[in-house]
């Protein structure tokens, strides 16, 4: 309740200042009491809180009363938890020695003052919480075997697969079980976006040593959407040498990316090859059966048990993408919850929209016109008569996409292809759903044409 | 605003502060610095919502007022103007920049649009000599942490203990302690590295007192006219004292030069195992000797003259080592140590012994 008033009062003020001012001076502030005509404000730290204090008070008090709070006083605090860090007040310094006995390495390990490194994992994610289905279940079985025995099976793993299917989930989860498994172990989990940086500032501030050194030191070193390292030529270099350095020592390396690593464009071959040398495992969308049981296991987290019909409502009105499928689950647990309501499937329905909801601003021609630019075929052959294999391939691809994303009739998708035949078009959209499933490339095709449309 | 300074000050106050002032930021007028002139002195500033600092110049005001100008731009004009007054002069936003032939307009953005600088307006005051404190932090500085997920071990933490001044920094694999000076203060400041690198900048050769004033979320630095404030990082630093052991089993003492020199050549061997070296104190030969391999390569063993008490031997990180020998000034050193997976300790040996580095070593 006090955070809904302090939500509007920020969505006001995003409109009254610039955008930079907002995320600089309000973003990370919070209402941290309102109480006896005093309101207090945590802010991140005393640029903030000054800048407030003196400049945006009157600005603040002003947007209160239209909100119809009209405290006293104005405070502002500093709090601590506005910044990402977590707390580390009882974080006792420790003798600890990393473990090293157990594995193969033929490298000395560090002895640390302090506790266990799980630099940057998230420990919410464990394999506890991760729902293994068809799609997935290859990936979960090799994570499993690796989490008990890093560095000697499947050493790296190269897990890919499209936008919000786990991916990060998956990794992240074996890099928590080999810390909780071996307190000594040195787990590192970086994005790749995070290793390009730190590598271009230990270039930048000639720290080199201390970038490569801290790498190299690590036990297991998780590495996420390794795409983006693609066209970056010294960080491939320096990655490949870190990639050698702990394979050589048999420390475990996990590396996901959205494609197989053959479709990564413009990565060095030495390094393609090594990222195919241990396992690669394609994570699939997951199954309808799969994704009732995410809903379901997601809804519990909240403790809240969801009515079957709006669990299969939710898995079929979001099929590709878990992330989607759980942000459509969360706004429809918080609807309810300020409303105190029970979830039922008409309050879904009204809240999310049916299930056929196409979306507005992406017209047919769109889809022909984008699908025949990512294959780079002119407009005119692919509604054209030719019946090559590279333009019949695109053109049932667009088609497919035509189907899923706008649930056009059969006969408008002939049309738009400039066929005259209704089953021409249930053919193809039958032949790309079989494909799919068994060719990774029409698969990234067809979510990158999509990414594309909706980018 | 309109008033005249030199170049030569003028320049160098914006070679001070301009490096602070940042481009990356969300707030585009962080790349701005902020000239402001009251009380006949003119003062420029920047902040990076981290740190901020302000350098006073004096100059000969005819005019009171304020303006925020894009920093890079500002100081590579002035730095590279002749050598000869230079007068300033605000009109609506615009600065008039004109110095014998060259004639200039920046177009600024309105001070009131630049932060407030944070001010400590109540706080403890207390003065320490810079040479004191440059030597100090240049000592232990090396030994913080830059991983973020341990804020408390990014900074230096300045405190005192028993009626002395300490400056701490540990990265949980090395720690290293200056005794600075007595003192009956009580002071308790957990300081943002990046802020003591800058602080390092500005003291430069200056050989005064530098005033610090704090309150228990930030700290200022007065160095001469350069002011730098800074937030302290929140959390408790951990107990290190404990950590560092009261006897030893081993200890060997030996000239600096010889100590660095057989570090160094051992460190050549120990490159494709992590900067691994072991180090075997013999009591008997009265000797010290460094022992590497490297498996392709080869081994190498640099053995040195040492007063020795105790045998045993010890695996460290050669990088470390070296970066520790490296900020130590002493003649001599002391090596000491217990068990193969305890602290050894480096310390200055002789007159000084106010300072101490931890390395903890490696398991092999």
């Amino acid at each position: 309740m006090q955070d809904s008033l302090w939500q509007a009062v920020l969505g006001e003020i995003e409109l009254t200042v610039s955008r930079g001012s907002f995320v600089t001076w309000f973003k990370n502030t919070r209402l941290l009491r309102h109480k006896d005509n005093i309101l207090v404000i945590g802010v991140q730290n005393v640029f903030v809180k000054q800048q407030l204090e003196r400049k945006y008070n009157q600005l603040i008090a002003d947007t209160l009363k239209k909100n119809g709070a009209e405290p006293e006083r104005i405070e502002y605090k500093i709090y601590s938890g506005a910044t990402l860090h977590k707390k580390t007040d009882d974080d006792p310094i420790v003798l600890e020695s990393a473990q090293s006995g157990a594995r193969t390495a033929n490298r000395p390990s560090p002895t640390t003052l302090t506790h266990t490194y799980r630099q940057g994992l998230n420990e919410r994610y464990t394999f506890e919480n991760f729902v293994v289905g068809s799609g997935n279940e290859l990936a979960y079985a090799a994570c499993q075997a690796i989490a008990s025995n890093p560095g000697t099976k499947y050493n790296p793993l190269f897990v890919y697969g499209g936008v919000g299917i786990g991916k990060t989930h998956l990794i992240q989860a074996v890099g928590n079980a080999i810390a909780s498994n071996n307190p000594g172990a040195h787990v590192v989990y970086i994005s790749t976006e995070q290793f390009v940086q730190e590598f271009l500032d230990a270039i930048r501030y000639k720290k080199n040593t201390d970038f490569a050194g801290y790498y190299r030191s690590a036990d297991v070193l998780i590495v996420d959407d390794v795409q983006i390292i693609a066209g970056k030529e010294k960080t491939q270099e320096e990655f490949f040498h870190t990639f050698n350095a702990l394979h050589q020592a048999n420390k475990q390396i996990i590396i996901s990316s959205d494609r197989p690593p053959k479709d990564i464009p413009t990565l060095e071959e030495r390094l393609r090859s090594r990222f195919a040398w241990g396992m690669s495992i394609d994570m699939q969308t997951p199954d309808f059966e799969t994704r009732c049981a995410i809903v379901q296991t997601k809804a519990h987290a909240h403790s809240i048990d969801l009515p079957q019909p709006v669990v299969e409502f939710l898995a079929n009105l979001i099929q590709t993408n878990i992330r989607e499928l759980e942000g459509a689950l969360n706004q429809l647990l918080a609807f309810c919850e300020m409303r105190e309501l029970d979830p039922d499937i008409s309050i879904a329905i009204g809240l999310l929209g049916s299930a056929k909801n196409r979306p507005k601003h992406i017209n047919p021609k769109q889809i022909v016109e984008r699908t025949a630019k990512y294959f780079h075929i002119p407009l005119d052959e692919i509604v054209g008569p030719k019946r090559d294999k590279d333009i019949v391939v695109p053109r049932q691809i667009a088609m497919h996409i035509l189907r899923s994303e706008l649930h056009l009739s059969f006969p408008k998708i002939a049309r738009e292809l400039g066929r005259k035949d209704h089953t021409t078009a249930i053919h193809s959209v039958e032949k790309i759903d079989k494909e799919m499933a068994l060719d990774a490339d029409i698969r990234l095709a067809i979510s990158e044409i999509r990414a594309h449309l909706y980018a | 605003m309109k008033l005249q300074v030199t170049q030569e000050n003028l320049s160098r106050a914006l070679n001070t502060v301009a490096r602070i002032a940042t481009t990356r930021g969300t707030l585009p007028i962080l790349s701005n610095v902020l000239l402001k002139v009251i009380d006949n002195r003119l003062s420029i500033s920047a902040t990076n919502l981290d740190i901020a600092m302000t350098n006073f110049i004096g100059s000969k005001v005819s005019k009171e007022g304020a303006i925020t100008v894009p920093a890079r731009l500002m100081q590579d004009f002035v730095s590279s103007l002749p050598s000869d007054i230079i007068s300033l002069e605000l009109d609506n936003n615009k600065l008039k920049i004109s110095s014998g032939k060259y004639q200039s307009v920046i177009n600024g953005i309105s001070a009131e649009d630049f932060p407030i600088m944070p001010a400590i307006t109540e706080g403890k005051n207390w003065v320490i000599p810079a040479p004191i404190l440059k030597k100090g932090l240049q000592q232990v500085i090396i030994a913080a942490s830059s991983d973020e997920a341990r804020p408390v071990l990014t900074g230096v933490y300045l405190h005192t203990f028993n009626n002395s001044l300490y400056a701490v920094a540990t990265d949980s694999y090395r720690l290293a302690e200056k005794n600075l000076i007595n003192t009956k203060e009580t002071i308790d400041l957990l300081i943002p590295c990046s802020a003591m690198q800058d602080l390092l900048r500005i003291i430069g050769d200056f050989d005064g007192d530098i005033e610090v004033t704090s309150d228990d979320q930030q700290v200022l630095f007065r160095v001469g006219e350069i002011e730098l404030i800074t937030r302290l990082i929140e959390g408790k630093y951990p107990d290190y004292r404990k950590l560092i052991p009261e006897k030893f089993a081993v200890t060997a003492t030996l000239p600096h030069s010889e100590l660095l020199n057989i570090t160094k050549v051992s460190s050549l061997f120990a490159r494709e195992s992590a900067g691994s070296i072991t180090i075997n104190v013999d009591d008997k030969d009265q000797q010290i000797n460094i022992h590497s391999i490297a498996s392709q390569l080869g081994e190498n063993t640099a053995a040195a003259e040492a007063k020795v008490t105790g045998d045993g031997n010890i695996t460290l990180n050669s990088r470390y080592l070296l970066d520790a020998l490296h900020i130590i000034g002493s003649e001599n050193v002391s090596l000491s140590f217990n068990g193969k997976l305890e602290p050894s300790v480096l310390r200055e040996s002789g007159k000084t012994t106010d300072y101490t580095h931890i390395i903890m070593p490696l398991k092999s």
